[in-house]
């Protein structure tokens, strides 16, 4: 079935060589070195790795009647494009849109990371069991300098998003890559989940989420890490002056709610 | 592997358990038996006797709790001796009483347990009471062989997509307001359409002769879902039909005839169950699981089950449903999910054997699983 899907988008954009790199329920993940309309071997100046796009492709589910699977999709995929746009007008580091194809499903974006020396990909989840593996008593690299900046930077844009009214709804260590290897900047991908919310509520549950899958994926060093991001998330809003104080005292005493809430206490994932 | 013998009766081959359910307007009794041995392939359980009797209130009104209680008071001694009966089994012969201890609605599920702990103080028999939830997800793999799917449980009263993890039967998404089955039960009483044999069938029969999709809003949020504002929308358009307004919206866009109720039903259907098969998806996605099982009243339903099974072999794995003797609140998967907790130890004193609610499906602690 996978296959019938990618041969399917193969067909819809002919000569566009696509590599699946990952697939969720929703979308599948595809790397290309064309650009949607500049001529082969011609980039823009903007981009961190010129010559690498990501194609994220909603394919057609067939269980749906098909006016609401065009509805679905076409809303989906526009709402995280204006997301994305709107990330790079504010400045937030975030993968640049290059092109979408709403109807279809399709969006087009920059490629933001690079590889480990381990050969993976730069996600922040491989990067810190990268560090991990390497960590002993004596030399905690896990816990070095550059980690804590990294977590406080990771910290600071997700205050930057929320001060901003939108909510990312999908933070994980596998959602976080580290874009440059020199100064170990970070940013936030996969914004599929994401939407303007207004509500405490739902930035405390987005900080939860993240608490959550840090403490599964890294259950060493979670407190630390945790730590700092939440320090660069405290700073951005501090910065912000009297508004963003009174929003990080509103977010923060509902993340201590929705903590203790058993509902998502017992829950897994 | 659990030791499942360990509390066996020395010398008996087998264990025999009562279920009595009344979580809803549905009563419920079942006898099950089951042979010494793990459950497998070549060791199922026996289901000896399942009777019910459904509360229905009339068109256009739900059932209350008072009426509900009622109705289970008047009726519980008779499906007891009915069940007792059809199976054969002498009082004496059986292992264990299992009651639903919740969750549920408080007074129905009160008149069963003061007819389970009579009845055990009658029979000198230990209690063992059940989570409904548990009940429908270890009937439903017992009688599909589904060995772990992600169970999507769809009832009046529940909506959740579970997935087993060590031990507990976890929720990975929910319904934030209201349950589906209720969703569609308060649309039928809006359309005034029959409670028999239930609104949510009779929606059903109206949908397949709907063919207008009316834009309803979709509320999908991550595995969770929303459902009362798509019915506060659809009863508003309802309204509108029936009191002849000649609003855009109640002319479809593309041929220009107006929507009738089927098309309604059809909308609300299609809507309603693409978010359900959404979350399931990435609830197996997440999971990596290919295998769906769907438990519950609303699991009845042809089209929710046609939708999952596009969706699951999309996926090359399979759906397993049951039918409408073991969707439907039933006895026998509270006999059954009871006398599983029995045989590893379970019971409860008279004294906890108050019912609960809001009784969570991943407060169990399933030690009749190891894997």
């Amino acid at each position: 079935m996978r296959d019938q899907i990618v041969d399917d988008l193969q067909l819809r954009i002919p000569t566009v060589p696509l590599r699946l790199i990952s697939q969720g329920a929703e979308a599948l993940i595809f790397m290309t070195n064309q650009h949607p309309y500049l001529p082969a071997g011609v980039n823009p100046c903007d981009v961190d790795n010129p010559g690498k796009y990501i194609i994220k492709y909603r394919p057609p589910k067939p269980y749906r009647h098909p006016k609401l699977d065009k509805r679905i999709t076409a809303t989906r995929t526009s709402s995280e494009a204006k997301l994305l746009h709107k990330l790079y007008q504010l400045g937030v580091k975030a993968p640049k849109l290059i092109a979408i194809d709403a109807p279809n499903g399709l969006i087009w974006m920059e490629f933001l990371g690079y590889q480990l020396p381990d050969m993976r990909y730069s996600s922040l989840k491989n990067w810190l069991w990268l560090l991990e593996r390497e960590s002993d008593r004596d030399h905690p690299v896990a816990l070095a300098d550059n980690v804590k900046d990294c977590c406080n930077g990771i910290g600071r844009s997700i205050g930057v998003l929320h001060l901003h009214g939108i909510v990312h709804g999908d933070l994980t260590t596998s959602n976080i890559v580290l874009t440059d290897e020199a100064t170990l900047k970070p940013s936030l991908i996969d914004f599929g989940l994401s939407s303007y919310s207004g509500l405490p509520e739902d930035r405390a549950v987005d900080l939860y989420v993240l608490e959550r899958a840090l403490k599964s994926t890294h259950p060493v060093y979670a407190e630390k890490y945790w730590e700092w991001i939440l320090d660069g998330y405290h700073d951005v809003h501090e910065e912000d002056g009297k508004r963003g104080r009174k929003k990080y005292s509103e977010t923060i005493s509902r993340f201590k709610e929705v903590r203790m809430r058993g509902r998502k206490r017992t829950m897994i994932g | 592997m659990v030791d499942m013998d360990a509390f066996a009766k020395p010398g008996k081959p087998y264990y025999l358990a009562l279920g009595m359910e009344g979580s809803a307007n549905k009563l419920g009794v079942g006898v099950i038996k089951h042979h010494l041995g793990p459950l497998d392939e070549n060791n199922r359980a026996e289901i000896l006797a399942n009777v019910r009797s459904t509360y229905n209130a009339p068109p256009g009104q739900g059932f209350l709790p008072r009426d509900t209680a009622r109705h289970h008071r008047n009726w519980v001694v008779r499906l007891v001796e009915k069940a007792l009966k059809d199976s054969g089994v002498k009082v004496s012969d059986l292992d264990c009483l299992c009651f639903t201890q919740g969750p549920g609605m408080g007074a129905p599920l009160q008149s069963v347990v003061v007819a389970a702990r009579t009845l055990s103080q009658l029979w000198e028999l230990p209690l063992v009471g059940v989570n409904h939830c548990i009940g429908h997800i270890e009937m439903g793999r017992e009688i599909t062989g589904a060995r772990n799917p992600v169970v999507l449980y769809v009832s009046g009263g529940n909506t959740q997509v579970i997935a087993y993890s060590r031990q507990r039967y976890r929720i990975f998404g929910e319904t934030l307001d209201i349950a589906i089955g209720n969703c569609l039960d308060r649309f039928a009483r809006t359309l005034h359409i029959p409670n028999d044999p239930s609104p949510g069938y009779n929606i059903e029969q109206l949908a397949r002769k709907g063919k207008h999709l009316v834009e309803l809003p979709y509320t999908v949020k991550g595995m969770d879902l929303s459902m009362s504002g798509i019915l506060e929308y659809v009863d508003g358009l309802a309204h509108d039909l029936f009191s002849g307004k000649k609003s855009k919206y109640l002319y479809d866009e593309e041929d220009g005839e107006r929507i009738t109720v089927e098309d309604l039903c059809f909308s609300l259907q299609e809507n309603l169950f693409s978010m359900l098969v959404e979350i399931t998806e990435r609830a197996m996605a997440h999971v990596d699981s290919n295998q769906v099982l769907i438990v519950g009243g609303v699991g009845c339903n042809e089209r929710l089950q046609e939708m999952m099974g596009i969706m699951a072999g999309d996926r090359n794995g399979s759906i397993y449903a049951t039918d409408e003797r073991f969707c439907i609140d039933n006895g026998i998967m509270i006999a059954h999910a009871g006398l599983l907790a029995y045989r590893v130890g379970y019971g409860n004193e008279l004294e906890d054997t108050v019912c609960r609610q809001k009784f969570r499906t991943d407060e169990v602690y399933v030690k009749w699983r190891d894997d």
